[in-house]
């Protein structure tokens, strides 16, 4: 008997609206389409420069020689903007009914009255939608989307525009910051404290196009932030792309904790990059569910450039049929009595496959610090598959290293256990898998945590109170 | 010349420089027979005709053509119960060894090979052990490496291991300035088994390059690899373990195990511990720690009267006693500890 | 006498190693069972089997109860026909409270939905008696608790469910004398004319506070003997070796 453990519930994400564009720029990826990108986008000169030369360093560069098999990505049939027929609004009533209608669907407007201190909704390649509470734009907070900031904070955005991630860091980075268009900019000054999230959510709904949106965070000394980013597109039976960027700034004694839930349609090319530059007794934390995309590369990255600084990863990855979602963590430990804790699941089930990859480097200066990973996969079924290629590289003695990996099914002791309290052998593995994504899904705010317990959906409706 | 070796099963980020192992080494061609080898045993049949086949994995391509075109020493054992010794003896006459060793596991047998250098001058070796474990076969194999701090070592060590068969694997990888080893184990055979247990001990400017790669392929099949390491100096380690459970493997498990002491902070240790995995009824496990010699039994060894130095000998050394175990041979035995003692020094 | 478990010449393996060779067993409502014998008789694999657990396998004979044969139904159908058995060691299930795992197992034991409020307060008051930890309750199931808390678990759980029959598996091992003291006492607030108990054991001090029927003494898979808590003293005092040489 197999576990029956359903495929996610795509059923709200799938809504396709009419593919209903003001402008989409012709397929493919040439000097004349980034500057007719940038043209659209009214760039300043150094953007475009910024922009021209990124396409130098993509053509440059090579497909990765590991990983997933990225044949099915064909540029040439890509488009790299579409800009929806809507202007950035501040007012939910002010976006155009169809695209209102799937943000309520996906219930941003509701989780916005509840729980969030600001909200971005970007539709293809443009925001359309952002907002922020009064009171922290009187304490100086900036959240908005990326174009407002790059023309209204150009100094800002100059020095910390892919300096973080580097644009030679892989082809899909120079391919990004060639094509960027819409994400969110965030600035939290010194010593503000945001009790409440922030949300962006980004929905590309426009078939073979690509979304490449740039997510842009400081957070100054002393202060801290939950910033929460959502990712869903309708399913079309042609490739789709998303190469976005997050560069995130923790400065010294800031807190960041950057939760994600991704989930893509399965005709997704997710080729994702993130990175944190951590100063001195700073944390970024990082909590993620992927559950999405047809393909995955997504290693979020933090840096511990401070004294004491600190990184958690919370991670789960789950891939059913078709699904090849290659994720993991990687950290470099950059100065001394840094530490970072990583704690990975994956669930592989109807022939999907899930990698995790891995590198933790402890540099020459980064005495006494601290690293601990541990790693768990669960098999559903013999058709699927698990791998785990974590690098560890050390280069220094005085470091506390550990990591720990595990593979294998659910354990038949367990389900014998709570079957013998009446549960059918499904539930009982049901919440066995449930179990298992516990550690994930407590880290996630309580609305991400029942969305992500319906997207595994256990079938335990009705039977919990 | 140029060498790229040690490739492992499956690549990862360029950036993360552990896909392979790149060299720049010179291979000697056209060399002399090697001659000063010691072969003890009784019964086994002993003879020179060896047909390889191709490796699957092996020390790359030009290590591994260098070894099918110009081999000068080549040992078939086919085993009869005993014990057997294989003592390679590098001298001023014997500087270059090209071996091939191939061992049939008809009956249970416990097999020493030795390499060490009675000389100063740099020694080169270039080796292929070839095993196949025959049903219900039970086999003990130690490799011990002694050679000296100037000389390049490689090893490439291949498995069959068939039903209900049994091998036991100890590599004691202590000399060298470089010395590489790629260890494939095809393990085919229901419930057919495979211990690895390696230390290592790098320093200066060593370099050490293990690639190990166990591949599961019957019902109820077993690996065990448990790796105990230290390095000192500028040295730099690479461990690739790579535990692919094949499909078929139900009831497969899978353990392993690296532990790495730094003596020094300018050692380099990088480790890459993978699972693979197509099959479900399956059990696998890893784990990687490193770290330095811990403070408090540091303390209260020296609280006791030793040195610092004889402190971190004796951890060192207790770190490694369960595999030196292994080697039942007493004077072999004696060597290895004496060269840890001395690398130590 | 109304019947409610009956076991015929039940032969079982695990790992195609007998280890149950011709069992017999009948259990009455309102008695209690004492099964004693030494390590590796075959004591916890009469327990599994009962529940069928699948890492077991019967070879011969039967497992009746009510009258039906419940020799091939899986676990969660034998626990709705009334059947309870406290694990020697339960598992540990994270992501999901003790008090919605009670809920739960509650419900599919009796098929009826759970009313929250009443059932909070009996379980609340079962925890009192049984000297748990009221916050216990609301960490996941058996997740880090200590060996005593598991095993009060098992115990609370068997007076939520009120299972015809309980079958307690070592449930005193490992435990300091008090807590031996609050498992006795559990069972005896589970115990009425109704339903039956089947304590497997190879410690006395659980059965100084409870009233015995009967105790069997398992041996290489077989009971060997059986008679009345006279027995207890007896095998308290000279071991099993008497029956173990019998036996060979």
């Amino acid at each position: 008997m197999r576990t029956k453990v359903e495929d996610i519930n795509r059923n709200i994400y799938d809504i396709k609206n009419k593919d209903n564009y003001e402008f989409k720029i012709k397929k493919g990826l040439s000097k004349e389409i980034v500057e007719e990108i940038s043209k659209q986008k009214n760039d300043p000169d150094w953007m475009r420069e910024i922009r021209l030369k990124a396409l130098e360093t993509y053509e440059k560069l090579d497909l990765p020689t590991w990983g997933p098999d990225l044949s099915e990505l064909k540029m040439d049939n890509i488009a790299t903007y579409v800009k929806p027929k809507s202007d950035l609004n501040s007012s939910w009533d002010d976006v155009p009914e169809d695209i209102k209608n799937t943000f309520d669907k996906l219930g941003i407007p509701e989780a916005e009255k509840k729980s969030l201190a600001g909200v971005g909704a970007q539709y293809d390649s443009e925001v359309v939608y952002h907002s922020i509470k009064e009171d922290l734009l009187k304490k100086g907070v900036i959240y908005t989307d990326m174009e407002t900031a790059v023309k209204q904070y150009p100094e800002i955005v100059k020095e910390h525009f892919m300096k973080c991630v580097p644009i030679n860091d892989h082809k899909f980075v120079a391919l990004h910051a060639a094509v960027w268009s819409g994400g969110s900019f965030v600035y939290v000054p010194k010593g503000v404290k945001l009790d409440i999230p922030l949300q962006s959510y980004f929905r590309l709904n426009s078939p073979e196009s690509g979304q490449f949106e740039h997510t842009l965070i400081i957070v100054d000394e002393g202060a801290s932030l939950h910033f929460i980013e959502g990712c869903s597109a309708p399913k079309y039976n042609k490739v789709n792309l998303h190469a976005g960027c997050v560069e995130l700034y923790v400065k010294d004694g800031a807190y960041l904790r950057y939760s994600t839930i991704e989930n893509w349609s399965k005709n997704m090319m997710n080729l994702n990059t993130k990175k944190a530059i951590v100063g001195k007794n700073a944390q970024i934390d990082w909590v993620t569910g992927s559950f999405g995309s047809r393909v995955s590369m997504l290693y979020p990255m933090s840096i511990l450039n401070g004294e004491n600084a600190k990184t958690e990863y919370t991670g789960i990855t789950f891939a059913g049929k078709g699904q090849n979602l290659d994720t993991g963590f990687k950290v470099i430990h950059n100065a001394k009595n840094t530490s970072s804790l990583v704690n990975s699941k994956s669930i592989s089930k109807g022939g999907g496959s899930c990698t995790y990859r891995a590198l933790v480097r402890v540099s020459e200066n980064a005495k006494n610090s601290k690293c601990s990973v541990s790693c768990e996969s669960l098999m559903l079924d013999d058709i699927s598959r698990s791998d785990t290629i974590p690098v560890n590289d050390i280069r220094t003695d005085e470091v506390t290293f550990s990591h720990e990996a595990k593979i294998g099914k659910i354990s038949d002791k367990e389900i014998f256990y709570l079957m013998s309290r009446g549960l059918s052998e499904e539930d009982a593995k049901a919440m066995i898998v449930r179990g298992f994504a516990y550690p994930i899904s407590k880290e996630l705010p309580v609305e991400y945590a029942v969305e992500m317990n319906n997207l595994i959906n256990l079938e335990l409706e009705g039977s919990i109170g | 010349m140029n060498v790229k070796l040690n490739e492992t099963p499956v690549r990862t980020s360029r950036n993360f420089q552990i896909n392979n192992l790149k060299l720049d080494i010179d291979i000697p061609t056209k060399i002399k027979e090697f001659e000063n080898i010691e072969i003890i045993n009784q019964e086994s049949k002993i003879t020179k005709e060896i047909e390889l086949n191709d490796l699957v994995y092996g020390n790359g391509e030009e290590l591994e053509e260098n070894n099918i075109k110009y081999s000068n020493n080549k040992i078939r054992i086919e085993t009869k119960k005993e014990d057997i010794k294989l003592i390679y003896n590098f001298d001023d006459k014997n500087l270059e060894l090209i071996n091939q060793i191939e061992i049939i596991g008809n009956n249970d047998a416990n097999i020493i090979i030795e390499y060490k250098s009675n000389t100063d001058k740099k020694c080169f070796h270039n080796g292929i052990i070839k095993t196949i474990a025959k049903e219900n076969c039970k086999l003990n194999i130690v490799i011990v490496n002694l050679m000296n701090d100037k000389s390049n070592s490689f090893e490439a060590i291949e498995n069959d291991i068939l039903e209900n068969a049994v091998v036991n694997y100890t590599i004691i990888d202590l000399g060298g300035k470089t010395s590489v080893t790629n260890y494939y184990s095809n393990i085919l055979g229901v419930n057919a088994s495979n211990d690895l247990k390696t230390i290592y001990l790098g320093k200066n400017e060593e370099i050490k390059d293990l690639n190990y790669i166990a591949e599961l392929k019957g019902e109820k099949t077993n690996i065990d690899i448990d790796v105990q390491g230290v390095l000192d100096g500028n040295c730099k380690k690479n461990f690739k373990g790579t535990i692919d459970f094949k499909k078929g493997c139900k009831k497969a498990k899978g353990n392993e195990n690296e532990f790495c002491l730094l003596l020094s902070d300018k050692a380099k240790s990088i480790a890459l511990p993978m699972l693979l995995c197509t099959e479900d009824e399956v059990e696998g496990n890893h784990s990687t720690a490193s770290g330095k010699v811990d403070n408090k039994s540091l303390f209260y060894i020296m609280s006791r009267g030793l040195s610092y130095k004889e402190a971190v000998k004796l951890i060192v050394k207790s770190n490694f006693n369960k595999i030196i175990d292994r080697i039942l041979d007493e004077e072999i035995k004696k060597e290895v500890l004496e060269e840890i003692d001395r690398r130590l020094d | 006498m109304d019947k409610l478990l009956e076991i015929k010449d039940l032969h079982v393996n695990a790992d195609e190693k007998e280890i149950l060779k011709g069992l017999n067993l009948t259990i009455n409502k309102g008695e209690t069972h004492v099964i004693m014998g030494p390590n590796g008789a075959g004591k916890s694999t009469l327990a599994n089997v009962i529940l069928n657990n699948p890492e077991y396998t019967k070879t011969r004979g039967t497992i009746e109860f009510e009258g039906k044969n419940i020799n091939s139904l899986s676990a969660d159908k034998i626990a709705k026909k009334g059947i309870f058995m406290s694990f020697q060691s339960p598992e540990e299930i994270p992501g999901i409270s003790t008090m919605n795992f009670l809920k739960v197992a509650k419900n599919k034991v009796t098929g009826k939905p759970v009313k929250i409020f009443e059932f909070k307060k009996e379980v609340e008051e079962y925890m009192e008696e049984l000297n748990m930890n009221p916050k216990l309750i609301n960490r996941n199931l058996n997740v880090g608790f200590s060996g005593g808390e598991k095993k009060k678990n098992e115990i609370l759980q068997m007076l939520v469910l009120n299972p015809k029959l309980a079958i307690l598996d070592e449930t005193d091992s490992g435990l300091d004398v008090d807590a031996v003291r609050t498992v006795s006492k559990g069972i005896k607030m589970y115990k009425s004319k109704e339903n039956a108990v089947l304590i497997i054991t190879h410690n006395m001090k659980i059965l100084s506070e409870l009233k015995v029927d009967y105790v069997h003494v398992l041996i290489n898979g077989k009971i060997v003997t059986t008679g009345t808590d006279k027995l207890v003293k007896e095998i308290e005092k000279d071991g099993f070796a008497k029956y173990k040489k019998a036996e060979i």
